[in-house]
């Protein structure tokens, strides 16, 4: 009975030890800062928005490059390995998935998030007719 | 009005019937009759409510907030109902309905089961209250009107005949683009219309309409599947608090087990017709993404399965008498499942996983925010105070410790490891609370051995018996089992060519699990076919990770543009892009791809289209299904050829003052003077333009000419020059009014019409996948949710006193 109880835990121990360990591998950190992004050489999810007035294009590799800026205004090149995702001209804030390295942002994944299912409509600016 | 009223009654009376309920339970004699009757009238208020609520949606009344947001006249009724469960207040409300409707039969079985009637549905009526709490006026409250708070309405959706009204113009509004014209709609203009003697729902008679993505087949049959499993779940939760009120153990797990079964079935079939819509419609190109939303239902199912482990060895020990094994654990579990389903609705409906989601979840307020937390914290609190106050009497059952070749212990180790990757799950999912997140390979990598002690576990605890087996006997009873995995083992490494050693361990162990089941099973249940359930769900989960190990492990994706007519290759499939055509009217876009395969033809075709709702670029993949693999293309994108001459980012673009001078592609470009708009035209919205007077000077000579844009009534318009002498095209990008400053995109004229050559041809851009054997994945949860069914029939005929 004693020997169970010991294996029982060992075994507790090494799952618990694995899943701390995969964790903190897999870790992704949200920064909004984009002075920190392009100074932290791991992944990382950055959060901001799309400047509009730079647009975006689709470059001769196929991967979709847009600007992006943070809450303070700091601005960064996105060169996303993929197609525009749905959704992106509407989003009102977007989060990429990569690492900022050679002057830009890396994007493994973009999420963009819209005003949509559970939202009512953004006050609109009261400039009246 | 009416419906805020139903629904504060139906609060009420839920309130009264859980006193009611309570004090017979405390051995109050006359008081039972009232809780039953104040029971099914709330009952009877809710469904009124939700048929009332149903109308009201059915018939367009836009003067509801929740029907305006979620709804609009132009939906088929299929959608118009699922408009129902479409957004927060709506999904609550049906959540309410199939609880109270669960609460109707609970009620009638735990009448005729002996004293659990008062017990158990003071705890069940308890959550009735809170959930229902949840949409009275206060809260999310479905009936609120558009005009209880001050709401924005888009011009579009307001009748045009009552815009002539003389305060109308007070209401107006417009947005930083000045495109979007609004009214805002408050009680001050529902004064003011209800005097003219319109109602608002006469003033509004169109509503933003119902999300795209939404707008299927597998969004009408999930929500229901999930919330009625859900309203299940408050069962074995209730049950348990009931055993912990009365301190008796004995006879809550029979009782509560058909409960269990019928909800984890149900759920089940919930998350997985969620995860074919991700597949089909969404375009994910899986069926599961690991994405905060779907794990947070897992979590409970997992909870669940482990519970169902744990409750058959209780179940099995109480023959001789006594309690029974793992007590404490099924008390446990059944409260977390519970506990789970609400920290679900937290996570998915408080906002805090506002970036960790593609879904879109916004914050519905402090209130709800808060209401919610208690309601997790309270019934919390109730599961672990009980579980505290019982523990000295649920520690004096301690029963005889097992062999280690038991059954018992298999069935224990199986509910750990489900434990474990529900632990998994939530921990990840609960991550960005947290401002951390975790990617998709922390799940993958400690799921793979989970599934592997899953098979493992799934084929050896057929082999055991209860309390005792010889090592001997396991042996000659799994050689056929044992056999034929090795025969699979070899084919799948020979004829499949797997290498990767976890994948060969995952899909063996799997196989092994499934010829057990089979074997044993068919074995078993030629003697007593009521038994049957079980083996059937377990060789629905041998299918199912079989079905993974393909799909998942060994698809194939691939990123292909065709242009038109002309033949690509993936795969073993040719794929020749013919064209698009109109479907459902124009709303839609079809893109025709003619597929060869063998010697066999078909066709695919995804479907792109700009939706009104978003404004946005949709797409909708299509599959060519086959027995053993599915060909799947999603769409990317479509050129039509004539994309190259609007495309500015190939041109040199310039920024200039007025008066300043810049040279550009060979030639010396001045900005002479600002061409002013008309202003009475432009105030009054009607067309104009404006630009910049430039001189070209270019080869000795200069060129006077005109860069312009264009307002007309379908918004700006730039018009491209050509100065063929200098080679040059410039074009205005844009031009502004107070700093007069002009950008400009110049190109070479022949250089454009190169780009233009190159791209003059239609291209469509996909990505084009194979998944082997995702069928299996289908298969394999029809067969587990048939199988859950099944053992919940047999564990309800054990149910009786």
């Amino acid at each position: 009975m004693k020997q169970k109880h010991i294996f029982g835990g060992v075994m507790v121990v090494v799952f618990l030890s694995l899943m701390i360990y995969l964790f903190t591998q897999t870790n992704l950190q949200y920064e909004s800062d984009f002075s920190k992004v392009k100074s932290k050489e791991r992944m990382i999810k950055a959060t901001g928005s799309w400047v509009k007035e730079k647009g975006h294009e689709t470059d001769q590799n196929k991967n979709f490059v847009f600007t992006m800026k943070d809450v303070s205004g700091n601005e960064m090149k996105v060169v996303y390995d993929g197609a525009i995702p749905n959704n992106f001209e509407v989003a009102t804030s977007v989060v990429v998935t990569g690492m900022y390295r050679d002057g830009y942002f890396h994007a493994k994944n973009i999420l963009t998030k819209c005003p949509s299912k559970y939202q009512d409509v953004k006050d609109p600016k009261s400039a009246s007719m | 009005m009416a419906g805020s009223i139903l629904v504060t009654l139906a609060f009420v009376l839920s309130l009264f019937s859980l006193i009611m309920y309570y004090l017979s339970f405390r051995g109050a004699k006359n008081t039972l009759n009232y809780a039953r009757l104040a029971y099914h009238g709330m009952a009877m208020l809710i469904i009124v409510a939700c048929a009332y609520f149903l109308f009201l949606i059915l018939t367009n009344q836009f003067q509801y907030k929740y029907i305006y947001n979620y709804s609009n006249d132009q939906l088929p009724l299929g959608f118009l109902i699922s408009t129902f469960w479409a957004g927060q207040e709506g999904s609550f409300m049906f959540w309410i309905l199939c609880t109270v409707i669960v609460g109707i039969f609970l009620q009638s079985y735990t009448a005729k089961r002996g004293e659990l009637e008062p017990k158990v549905m003071t705890v069940f009526v308890l959550t009735v209250t809170f959930l229902i709490a949840m949409i009275t006026p206060p809260l999310k409250n479905p009936f609120a009107y558009l005009w209880a708070e001050a709401a924005f309405i888009d011009l579009k959706h307001i009748n045009p005949a009552h815009l002539n009204l003389p305060f109308i113009q007070n209401f107006m509004f417009t947005n930083d683009s000045g495109e979007t014209n609004f009214v805002k709609i408050n009680h001050e203009i529902y004064t003011l219309l209800a005097n003219s003697g319109i109602s608002i729902n006469e003033f509004v008679i169109h509503g933003k309409g119902l999300n795209p993505l939404l707008q299927n087949f597998w969004m009408q049959l999930h929500p229901p599947l999930l919330f009625v499993s859900w309203a299940l779940a408050a069962v074995p939760f209730a049950f348990a608090i009931a055993a912990l009120l009365k301190n008796d153990y004995s006879d809550w797990v029979r009782q509560s087990f058909p409960w269990t079964l019928t909800a984890t079935g149900l759920q089940t079939l919930g998350i997985m017709t969620g995860g074919y819509w991700a597949y089909g419609v969404l375009g994910w190109g899986g069926y599961w993404a690991w994405d905060p939303v779907e794990n947070s239902s897992l979590v409970p199912w997992l909870i669940g399965v482990a519970a169902i482990h744990t409750m058959l060895v209780q179940r099995h020990s109480q023959e001789k008498g006594g309690t029974g094994r793992f007590a404490k654990t099924n008390l446990i579990l059944c409260i977390l499942v519970f506990i789970t389903v609400l920290y679900s609705t937290f996570l998915t409906r408080s906002g805090v996983l506002g970036d960790a989601s593609v879904h879109s979840f916004v914050s519905p307020g402090a209130l709800v925010y808060i209401t919610l937390l208690v309601f997790i914290i309270s019934f919390l609190s109730l599961g672990i105070g009980m579980i505290a106050y019982r523990w000295k009497s649920l520690n004096q059952f301690v029963v005889k410790d097992e062999n280690l070749l038991s059954r018992e212990l298999a069935l224990f180790t199986s509910a750990v490891v489900v434990g474990a990757s529900a632990l998994i799950v939530l921990v990840g999912t609960s991550a960005p609370i947290f401002g951390q997140s975790v990617e998709i390979k922390f799940y993958d990598e400690m799921h793979i051995p989970i599934a592997i002690i899953v098979g493992i576990l799934n084929g050896l605890s057929l082999l055991l018996k209860w309390n005792e087996t010889k090592g001997s006997e396991i042996l000659s009873k799994s050689r056929n089992s044992l056999i034929a995995t090795g025969i699979f083992a070899v084919i799948l490494i020979v004829f499949g060519k797997v290498y990767d050693i976890m994948m060969i361990l995952l899909a063996t162990s799997a196989a092994f699990s499934l010829f057990v089941n089979v074997e044993i099973g068919y074995r078993v249940v030629r003697g007593n076919k009521i038994k049957i359930g079980s083996y059937i769900a377990h060789i629905g989960i041998a299918l199912f990770i079989l079905g993974v190990v393909g799909s998942a492990g060994y698809s194939a994706t691939k990123e292909i543009d065709l242009v038109k007519g002309e033949k690509q290759e993936a795969f073993g499939y040719s794929m020749v892009f013919t064209g698009f055509e109109p479907i459902q009217g124009g709303a839609k876009y079809a893109f025709n791809i003619d597929v060869e395969y063998g010697n066999k033809k078909y066709n695919v075709r995804p479907v792109m289209y700009i939706s009104e709702f978003n404004n946005s670029l949709m797409r909708e993949p299509d599959i060519l299904q086959g027995w053993f693999k599915d060909f799947y293309v999603a769409p990317l994108g479509y050129e039509d050829g004539r994309a190259g001459e609007e495309n500015h980012s190939h041109g040199q673009e310039v920024t200039l003052e007025v008066g300043k001078q810049v040279e550009a592609l060979g030639a010396k470009i001045t900005y002479v003077e600002f061409i002013r708009p008309d202003m009475e035209v432009m105030m009054a919205g009607g067309e104009f333009s404006m630009g910049a007077k430039l001189k070209i000077e270019f080869g000795g000579k200069s060129y006077d000419i005109d860069a312009i844009t264009k307002r007309d009534g379908e918004g700006l318009l730039s018009v491209p020059v050509e100065l063929k002498e200098a080679n040059l095209k410039i074009e205005l990008a844009n031009i502004d009014m107070t700093s007069k400053n002009a950008v400009l995109i110049l190109n070479n004229i022949t250089g454009a019409e190169d780009v233009h050559a190159t791209r003059s041809a239609e291209v469509l851009s996909i990505t084009a996948a194979i998944k082997p054997f995702v069928n299996l994945v289908w298969l394999g949860i029809i067969v587990i949710t048939l199988g859950f069914f099944l053992s919940a029939y047999r564990r309800l005929r054990e149910s009786w006193n």
